[in-house]
This record gives C-alpha cells, structure tokens and sequence, in this order.
C-alpha cells in the first residue's frame, strides 16, 4: 500500500510540472516507474493491489477507446482513412518487425516490438494537436483518421496475439457469440441503458464501473481475452450515448492508467543484459520510419511531401498503446525495449510537433 | 459561402466556413468545454488561433449577430423559428444621470418606444417585472425587451446623455 501512495504522489507532481511546461506526461511516468523499481531504488514493489489498480486502467483505457469507434463517421471519410492507414501499417509494421528480428528478438518477440513500434500514442498526438493550435492545418484531419485506423488495427493485433495460445475456431466461436449478445443488448436495451445513463445520481457511474469490470471477468472466465471484449462492449456502448459513457468512465481511466504506467515502469527489468545499442537503434529507425511514412502519406493524400513532415512531426510519439501491448505479449526483455522505445519517441515527439514548422524548412532546404 | 461540419475522433466538432472572398474561419468544439477559432487569410499560410471558453464564444457569437454591445452592456436575441421567424431582442442597460429618480410610468418608456422594461438589478437585488410605479437610481442595470428597432429607439430617446 504504502508503495502505491508513493508512486502516486510522484505521478502528481509530475503531472503538475509537465501541465505547467506543456510536456507529455506518460514518458514521465514510466521514468518515474523505473526509477522508484526493479531497475531503480527499489523502493516500490509490484502488489496483488497495484496489479489490479494497473488492469483497471488497461481496461478501462481500451473501453474508452470502443466508445470512441463509430463506424459511420470511418466510411465517410474512407479515402484518406484507408490510404494513410494502410501506408502507416505497412511501413512500420515491416520496419519494425525486420529491425527487431534483425537485432536479434524471436519472431514472436519482434511480432511485440513491431506492433508497438507502429502505434503512435492516441492521446500525445490528440493532445499536441490541440495544444500547439494546429487544428485548421489540413494534415491534422489525416492525423486524426490515421490514429483511427491504428486503433482499429489494435484491435487486430489483439485478437492475433491472443489467438495463437489457443483454438482459433472454438475462440472466434466464443467472440462471436458474445459480440451478438453485446449487439442484443443494445438493441433491445437501448431505451433501458439511456434511461439509467442519464441519471444525476451515483447510478451511472457505478453501473458504468461495474458493467466494465463484469465484461472483463466474464471474458476471462470463458477464456477469452478481456482486451478485445471491453472494446467491443465500448464499441456496442457507442451506438447509445457515448458521451454519457465516456463522461463516467474517464474518472477511472484517468486515475487508473496512471497506476499502469508508472508501475509498468516501476516492473520493467534492465538486469537481463540490455546493450545500449538495441535501445538507440530502435528508437532512430521508430522516429525514421514514421518520418518515411509520413512523407508518403503526404505525397499521396495531400499531393506533396513536405505535409508529411507535419504528419511525422506530430506522430512520432509511441505511447499507452505501446506499453498495453507490452505489458500484455511482452516478455521482460521486450517490456523494457518498448518502455525504452516509448520514452524517447515520446520525448522527442513533443520536441518535433512543437517546432513542426522549423523542421518543415530544413526539408524545403534539402530539397533545394 | 461554403460551410461544412466534421466530427474528428478524440477531438471534437468543427465547422469551417469559406467566405465568398476565399478567406477560412474554423470553429472547434473541443472535448473539454473550449472552443478555438482559427482564422486564415487568403492565400495566407499561417492561421490566426484564438481559444475561447464557451461563455466566452457565446459572447462574442451575441456580437456576431450584430447586437449592440458595450462591456458591461449585452444583449441577446432569440428567434422562433416555428411562429413565422418571431425574433424578440434583451438587451441590458445602466442607467445614467438623465433617468434616475424617475420612474418607468412617468418616462412613458413603452409608450413612446414600445420596449418594456423586465428587470431591474439594483446592487446584488434583482427585481424582477418592476411595477409602473419603480423609481430608477443611477447605476441600476435594467433589462429591457423588445424587438431590435424598438430598442434601437429606446436608445436613442433615454440613453443618450
């Protein structure tokens, strides 16, 4: 307990110095977790109690996300949502995977590190859009559709992760099933669910509470994995009102994803060997391969190059995804690549979507 | 004029609007409540970027919509558009020297203007429907309705000091 109010405390008054200078706060959190952890003082050990506290925030972090996805807003938007989507999978994805497998991981392992090597953090590149007032620019819309398609690209990463420690067909059997249980629910129940959203007293926020942790339970108890299910059930939610939802759920996102991080962190282990080189080269070629699949993106969707300059400026930051997956499919070795990894992208994320325009002119001055 | 609206996941609604003269304004609503408005130039690279908080965008809608308006003087004006574009303007006001001691029957205000006064805030009191007799002191805030015209004239005959 006492570790917990401790990495707390330091979670708070990070998160009032970053406000203060506008930094991305996540980076932070996992420093902080490897500082007071395994690979630091030691002064915090992982409990039965932060482990819950830690998957409270996944869950709830993958929920909010569901309520996030609606598919009508996706097909309208299908042109630049599909081509920048797919030239962001593929590049990174492929830069991933061969760097990792390259610098000596298994194919499982570089399977991991590809797929946190490609998703960029949702909320540092919401965050620094809006922050650095670059709403109007016409990349900020790709921008937005891209981490749309990285999300729902997660969501197949997840269930081909989960799949291979089990049956595929009794597994999709099982997903399908709930998922039109999930779709009953919410056709039938439509009427039912506003009614007890939109309360004024406690109700709806314990009935959100309580309606995330059973999903995760039940998904567990039938062997299927929670992740997918609390985003198919967010999903489900987002026909209903998702505001209503996302207003009751974000109290225990916020405060439980900061558990996760920092004791993501506080988990990591660099006492397996950990050669400096693998952490730097990773993170060069995760900075170079969003700069090179910015590029493309801005030459095919905006007819010129130099808009993926923006496009990688603000995207470069891997982030809460990054560590989701790591925390899930990473073994120790992989987590503290990944943690590695997140810290300086995300670093030096926030430096490039801040300066986007000065990096804009040295690419106008190579090309001459 | 060109106006399109646009939900973008994880941010919010925006609504751009391209002049006839090919200028851009952009409206966000974000998630948090705030609203920033950007504006860009003709043929301009670099929008101008206000962040406003939603009383603040109300306010300054309320000047868009061409009411008169002096810091602490506001006025709304609300339509109904289902009983044939029934427009009805509120306006406040602080009363000066010309009109204090005296009372609303005795200005023949709706009278001679055909705007009537509804409130009166008197310090941290509010009146609210002030009977004929009301007696205003310098420095009441009064609220007073009418259609803008009428207001226009009320302005026009008490106001001007």
């Amino acid at each position: 307990m006492e570790g917990l109010v401790i990495a707390l405390s330091v979670c708070l008054v990070l998160l009032v110095i970053t406000r203060y200078w506008s930094w991305p706060v996540i980076p932070f959190y996992i420093i902080a977790g490897i500082a007071l952890g395994t690979s630091g003082l030691r002064l915090v050990t992982p409990d039965a109690v932060s482990a819950f506290l830690s998957e409270l925030g996944l869950i709830f972090l993958l929920f909010y996300m569901g309520l996030e996805i609606k598919p009508d807003r996706i097909l309208s938007n299908q042109k630049t949502f599909f081509s920048s989507g797919i030239i962001d999978l593929n590049i990174n994805l492929a830069v991933g995977l061969v760097a990792a497998y390259a610098l000596g991981f298994s194919l499982e392992e570089s399977l991991v590190i590809a797929s946190a090597f490609f998703i960029s953090s949702t909320a540092m590149t919401v965050t620094s859009l809006i922050e650095n007032k670059k709403l109007l620019l016409r990349e900020s819309e790709t921008i937005v559709w891209m981490m749309v398609f990285e999300d729902i690209v997660l969501i197949i990463f997840l269930t081909l992760l989960s799949t291979s420690m089990s049956n595929p067909l009794i597994l999709i059997g099982k997903v399908a099933a709930v998922l039109l249980l999930f779709y009953l629910i919410v056709r039938y129940g439509k009427r039912w669910i506003l009614k007890l959203i939109n309360r004024e007293d406690e109700l709806p926020v314990f009935l959100t509470f309580v309606a995330v942790i059973c999903i995760a339970f039940i998904s567990q108890a039938i062997g299927l994995p929670e992740t997918l299910m609390v985003i198919a059930f967010g999903a489900a939610l987002a026909s209903t009102d998702p505001q209503s939802f996302e207003r009751q759920a974000r109290p225990f996102k916020d405060v439980f994803l900061i558990v996760f991080f920092v004791f993501f962190g506080i988990g990591v282990d660099f006492s397996g060997g950990f050669p400096l080189y693998v952490i730097i080269a990773i993170s060069i070629l995760a900075i170079g391969s969003k700069l090179l699949s910015g590029l493309l993106i801005g030459r095919i969707v905006h007819g010129q190059a130099r808009s993926g300059v923006e496009i990688w400026a603000n995207t470069i930051g891997r982030g809460e995804f990054s560590i989701a997956l790591a925390s899930l499919y990473g073994s120790a070795i992989v987590s503290a690549a990944i943690a590695a990894m997140v810290i300086i992208t995300s670093v030096v994320g926030s430096f490039t979507a801040k300066y986007s325009g000065f990096f804009g002119r040295i690419f106008d001055m190579v090309r001459g | 004029m060109v106006l399109r609206s646009i939900n973008l996941p994880g941010i919010g609604t925006k609504y751009e609007l391209v002049t006839d003269k090919n200028d851009t304004v952009a409206i966000f609503f974000l998630k948090n409540g705030n609203i920033q408005m950007y504006t860009l130039p003709h043929e301009g690279q670099t929008p101008c970027v206000a962040e406003l908080t939603a009383s603040e965008a109300r306010r300054l809608g309320a000047i868009m919509t061409g009411a008169i308006m002096e810091s602490d003087q506001e006025s709304v004006e609300i339509a109904f558009s289902a009983l044939s574009d029934l427009r009805i303007s509120i306006h406040t006001y602080v009363i000066g020297k010309s009109m204090a001691g005296r009372g609303i029957e005795d200005l023949q205000i709706r009278a001679k203007t055909g705007v009537t006064i509804i409130a009166v805030s008197r310090g941290d009191k509010n009146i609210v429907n002030p009977s004929p007799d009301f007696i205003f002191k310098e420095g009441d805030a009064v609220v007073a309705i009418g259609e803008t015209d009428q207001l226009r004239n009320f302005e026009r005959e008490y106001m001007v000091e």
